[in-house]
C-alpha cells in the first residue's frame, strides 16, 4: 500500500517519492528537526528545492510521496501521527472505534473553514471518502488505505460514523496521511477531475494556501491567515508564520546543493550522501536527518522457481553478501545498514535481529556444497548436474535508477561471484521488468516501501500480495504462518498486541531467508542555519506549519 | 511568378506538411504500440498498489482493450478534427497543457538560436584562414563544446557563475537574468558546429576569384569577409541551422530539468517516462510542426540570399 520512491527509494515509474521516517537513530548528520530556539518570527519567504515533481496534484487520484509532501501544508487531516506513531486529535477533536474495528467514529471540530469558506463538517468527510472510492475517480493511492471501506455516515453534522466490511486496524494511519485529507465539497462539485492539475482550485483548510503552479519550475503556497486548527503537537495553533513557502522543481542533485549553498534556496530535499559531510554549521547550513519508517531497502529473493527453490542457496546468498562493507562503500556511512525488512522506525521493528545473521562466507559455500552446487565451471561458477548456478536480476531503465542502486548491485554481484554465483543483470524496459516482476520471472527484485505503518509486512509476505495486485510480494511463496501473522497484524489496535505479530513476520522472514535487508532508508534534507522549526513527520516529510525564518 | 503558379506551390507545401504531420502521428503512434507491456502497467508503475479494479477502468476509458486498428482510427478520426485528446495523466486536454508550456521553450530555443548565431559568426569570421594556432585554438573550443553533453554544461555554468559568482539565479524562468545560462547552454553546441561549417564555406569563399577581385578594388580584408565570403558560406549555414533548430527541443528537455525551468521539455520528459500516449503523440506532432516550418522558411531564406535560385533548379 504504498508507493516507492525515485530517489530515496528503488522503483518508481509513474512514481517519484519520498522517504519516510519516524524518530530514530539516524545515519548520519542531526536529528529530525532544526534548531528553534529564540522567539519566532512571523513573516519572510521560504524556497525549498525538491527533486521530483507531481504528476497529478489529486490528493485522492496521485501514489506519489511528493505530491502528498507537498499537499500535506494546504490539506489536513482527521487526526495527526506524530514521529512516535501515537495518533493525535486534529480535524477530529475525539474518535472511537467499535470492538469489532469495523466502526470508527469522528467528533469534528466546530470552529474549521476551508479557504473558500465552506465550513467542514460531517458532509465533507463523506464527499470526500466517497469520491476516493468512486471507481470514477480511478484512485491509485488513496482508495488502497481505505482499504475495505463500505462508506461514511453522517450521524449528525460534526459526527462521522466510516464503516469497513472487515476489521480494518490500519485505518488511523491511513487517515493521518494527506491522501486521506480534505477538498472543499465546493472546489469537488466545480472542478471534479481538473484538480489534477492543481493551484488555486486546490481548495483545502490547510496552513497554506495553493496560490500557483507553474509546471516544470515550481509552486507557490502562501499562509492561510485564518488558520486555527493544527494539531496539538504542533508548537503553535494559528496561522504558520512564513508568508510565502516555493517549492522549486530541481531534479539534478547536484544543482539542488549549488542552490543550497549559494543560498538561493533555504531548504533541499535528497542531499546525496557525498555532499552530506559538507553541509556543516560553519558553512551556514544544517543536515536533518530521519530515517524513513516501513520497508527497508530489500533485495526479495524469488523462493518458487529455480535454484532459491532450496532454501539453503537462499541462506548462502544471505551469508555471503557482505552488506556492512558495500552499504559502507557505496553510501559513505550516510546510511544505516539493515537487519530486519523492517525499518527500526517502524512500530513493532524487532532490534533482536540485530547481529543474528552476519556475512559468514565460509558457511555459504558449505551451504552451497551441501545443496549440491559443489562442482565448478570452466569460468568458476557452480554446478549442479551440468547446470550453472545463475540468478537473474533486472536492472531498472536508467531513468528509474535511484540512490546507486545499480552500483550497490555491482558490489553484490562481485559477493556472489566470489562464492560462485553468476548474477546476471539485464537492462530492462518498463514493460518488460514490470511483465517479468508480475509473471515471477526474476530470481532477485529489490525495493523499499516507505509507511508509516508495520502493515507494510503484509505487503511483502502475504501470498495474497502479489505485486500484479498492487502488492510487493517479491518472494511467490505461500507460507501459512506469515499470511496468518500479517492479517492478525491487521485486527487488533493494541500497539504491544501488533507489535507481537510483526516481530514473528520479520524472524520468519529472516529465517527463511526470504529477503537480505541491506539498508534503512533515510530521507536527508539540508536547511539554511537561520531556518528553524521545521522538521521531519511520521513519512519524515519536512512540516511548514511550524517553520520561520531567523536572522 | 504567376498566381496560379504561386497557389499552386503553396497548395504543394501545404499538402506535403500535412502529409508529413499524419506520417509522424501514424508512426508515434506505432512506436508506443511496440513499447512492450501493459500500458495501463506502465502508466502507474511497476509497484503501484492501483487496484485491478482501477486499471480495469483505465484501460476501458481510454479504450486501450480494443483492437489497435480500431484505436487508431479513433485517434485518426479525433485528430482530423483538431482535438489532441486528453493526457492519461493530468487529464487536461493536451492541446491546453502543451501550448501552456510553449512560450518558456520558444523563449529559450530563439534566445539560445541567436546567441549559437551570433556566436558561430564571430568565432569564424575571426579566425578563417588566419593563423594556424588562432584556428586550432578556436577550433579545438568547438570541438569540445559540442561534444560536451548539455547537462554537464548546465551545472559547469551554474556552479561558475550561479553558485560561486552569484551573477545569475540558478532556475526557474522569472526574468531575462534566468534565461542567460539555460540559453547558454543550449547555444553552445549548436555554435560549435555552425562554427566549423561555416568557417569551412568562408575558407572555400576566400579562395574564390570574387575574393581577390574585390580586394583587388582596394576593399579590406575583413570587408571582403563580411560582405561578400559571408554570404556565400550562409547558404550550408542556414540549412544547418533549420535542422539544429529543430533538435532544441530535444535539448530543451535537459537543459530544461537541469535549470528547473517550466517548458515542453518538462511535459516531454513527463509523457514519456509514464506513458502518456496522448500526450506524447502530441508533442511528436508538435516537433514535426515545427521541422515543417522550419524546413520551409529554409527554402525561402535560400531564394532572399541566392538570386541565382530564383530562376534554375540549382540546388546548393
Amino acid at each position: 500500500m504504498s508507493r516507492l520512491s525515485r530517489r530515496p527509494v528503488p522503483l518508481a515509474v509513474a512514481t517519484a517519492a519520498v522517504l519516510l521516517a519516524a524518530a530514530c537513530g539516524s545515519g548520519s548528520g542531526s536529528g529530525g528537526s532544526t534548531s528553534s530556539a529564540g522567539k519566532p518570527v512571523s513573516g519572510g519567504s521560504l524556497t525549498y528545492a525538491v527533486d521530483t515533481e507531481p504528476v497529478s496534484w489529486d490528493i485522492d487520484v496521485s501514489q506519489q510521496d511528493i505530491t502528498g509532501s507537498i499537499q500535506r501544508n494546504v490539506f489536513d487531516s482527521l487526526v495527526h501521527q506524530d514521529d512516535k506513531g501515537q495518533f493525535h486529535a486534529w480535524l477530529a477533536s475525539s474518535w472511537t472505534v467499535a470492538k469489532d474495528l469495523r466502526t470508527y467514529t469522528f467528533h469534528l471540530r466546530k470552529d474549521v473553514t476551508f479557504t473558500d469558506g465552506t465550513p467542514f463538517d460531517a458532509q465533507a468527510v463523506k464527499a470526500n471518502f466517497d469520491r476516493i472510492v468512486d471507481p470514477a475517480t480511478k484512485s491509485q493511492y488513496a482508495a488502497g488505505l481505505l482499504g475495505p471501506y463500505t462508506g461514511t455516515k453522517v450521524v449528525d453534522p460534526y459526527t462521522v460514523q466510516v464503516t469497513f466490511s472487515k476489521a480494518f486496524a490500519p485505518f488511523l494511519q491511513a487517515a493521518s496521511t494527506p491522501y486521506l485529507g480534505f477538498y472543499s465539497p465546493a472546489a469537488i462539485a466545480k472542478y471534479g477531475s481538473k484538480l489534477g492539475a492543481g493551484g488555486p482550485a486546490d481548495v483545502g483548510t490547510g496552513p497554506f494556501v495553493f496560490s500557483s503552479y507553474t509546471k516544470g519550475q515550481s509552486a507557490v503556497l502562501t499562509r492561510n491567515p485564518k488558520y486555527r486548527w493544527a494539531p496539538s503537537t504542533d508548537a503553535h495553533q494559528g496561522p504558520a508564520y512564513l508568508d510565502k513557502l516555493t517549492y522549486r522543481f530541481l531534479s539534478q542533485d547536484s544543482v539542488r546543493v549549488g542552490a543550497l549553498r549559494s543560498g538561493q534556496v533555504q531548504v533541499a530535499k535528497s542531499i546525496p550522501p557525498t555532499d552530506v559531510k559538507t553541509l556543516t554549521p560553519g558553512a551556514g547550513l544544517t543536515v536533518i536527518s530521519k530515517q524513513a519508517p516501513g520497508g527497508v531497502y530489500n533485495l526479495v529473493l524469488n523462493a518458487s522457481r529455480g535454484p532459491f527453490t532450496d532454501q539453503r542457496v537462499r541462506q548462502a546468498v544471505q551469508r555471503g553478501i557482505n552488506v556492512d562493507a558495500d552499504v559502507k562503500s557505496v553510501y559513505f556511512g550516510a546510511y544505516q545498514r539493515a537487519w530486519s525488512p523492517l525499518s527500526p522506525a517502524t512500530l513493532g521493528y524487532d532490534s533482536s535481529l540485530t547481529g543474528t545473521w552476519p556475512y559468514d562466507p565460509t558457511l555459504a559455500a558449505k551451504l552451497l556444497d551441501q545443496a549440491g552446487w559443489s562442482t565448478r565451471d570452466s569460468a568458476g561458477y557452480r554446478t549442479k548436474n551440468g547446470k550453472r548456478l545463475s540468478l537473474v536480476w533486472p536492472l531498472m531503465p536508467q531513468n528509474l535508477v535511484s540512490q546507486q542502486h545499480d552500483i550497490l548491485g555491482q558490489a553484490v554481484q562481485a559477493d556472489l561471484k566470489k562464492l560462485g554465483i553468476q548474477v546476471e543483470r539485464p537492462r530492462q524496459d518498463v514493460g518488460t521488468f514490470v511483465k517479468q516482476l508480475f509473471g515471477g520471472k526474476d530470481d532477485i527484485s529489490d525495493y523499499s516501501w516507505s509507511r508509516a505503518d508495520p502493515d507494510v509486512l503484509r505487503l511483502y509476505f502475504n501470498s495474497a500480495e502479489t505485486p500484479a495486485k498492487g502488492g510487493a510480494n517479491g518472494t511467490f511463496i505461500k507460507d501459512a504462518d506469515l499470511d496468518r501473522w500479517t492479517e492478525q497484524g491487521q485486527t487488533t489496535l493494541d500497539p504491544a498486541g501488533r507489535a507481537r505479530y510483526y516481530t514473528q513476520v520479520q524472524k520468519r522472514a529472516v529465517d527463511l531467508s526470504l529477503v537480505v535487508p541491506m539498508y534503512v532508508v533515510s530521507s536527508v534534507y539540508g536547511a539554511s542555519s537561520h531556518v528553524h522549526g521545521i522538521a521531519a513527520d511520521a513519512n519524515t516529510w519536512l512540516e511548514f506549519h511550524d517553520a520561520w525564518l531567523g536572522k | 511568378m504567376k498566381a496560379t503558379h504561386l497557389l499552386r506551390a503553396v497548395a504543394r507545401r501545404v499538402a506535403a506538411a500535412v502529409a508529413v504531420l499524419l506520417g509522424a502521428a501514424t508512426v508515434a503512434f506505432a512506436a508506443l504500440q511496440l513499447i512492450p507491456g501493459d500500458p495501463v502497467t506502465t502508466m502507474l508503475g511497476p509497484f503501484s498498489s492501483a487496484s485491478p479494479e482501477v486499471r480495469d477502468r483505465i484501460r476501458a476509458q481510454y479504450g486501450l482493450g480494443e483492437p489497435v486498428w480500431q484505436q487508431y482510427l479513433h485517434y485518426l478520426s479525433h485528430l482530423l478534427r483538431g482535438d489532441l485528446g486528453e493526457s492519461y495523466q493530468v487529464q487536461r486536454p493536451v492541446s491546453s497543457l502543451i501550448s501552456g508550456q510553449l512560450a518558456p521553450t520558444a523563449q529559450l530555443a530563439l534566445a539560445a538560436l541567436a546567441v549559437a548565431l551570433l556566436l558561430a559568426v564571430l568565432s569564424a569570421t575571426a579566425t578563417a584562414g588566419r593563423r594556424p594556432v588562432l584556428r586550432g585554438a578556436a577550433s579545438l573550443l568547438e570541438l569540445l563544446t559540442v561534444s560536451s553533453p548539455s547537462y554537464w554544461t548546465g551545472i559547469l555554468l551554474l556552479t561558475v557563475f550561479s553558485f560561486h559568482w552569484q551573477l545569475f539565479p540558478v532556475a526557474g524562468a522569472q526574468n531575462g537574468t534566468a534565461l542567460v545560462l539555460p540559453a547558454l547552454t543550449l547555444a553552445l553546441p549548436m555554435t560549435g558546429v555552425l562554427a566549423q561549417v561555416l568557417r569551412e564555406g568562408l575558407e572555400t569563399a576566400l579562395h574564390e576569384p570574387f575574393a581577390v577581385t574585390a580586394r583587388s578594388r582596394g576593399l579590406s580584408t575583413t570587408a571582403v569577409r563580411l560582405r561578400h565570403a559571408l554570404r556565400h558560406a550562409a547558404l550550408p549555414l542556414i540549412t544547418l541551422t533549420g535542422w539544429l533548430a529543430g533538435s532544441l527541443l530535444g535539448g530543451a528537455v535537459l537543459v530544461e530539468t537541469v535549470f528547473g525551468r517550466p517548458g515542453i521539455g518538462a511535459l516531454i520528459l513527463q509523457a514519456t517516462t509514464n506513458k502518456d500516449m496522448p500526450l506524447a503523440i502530441g508533442l511528436v506532432l508538435l516537433s514535426a510542426l515545427v521541422f515543417v516550418v522550419l524546413s520551409t522558411l529554409v527554402d525561402l531564406l535560400y531564394l532572399v540570399i541566392d538570386p541565382r535560385l530564383r530562376t534554375d533548379q540549382v540546388t546548393p
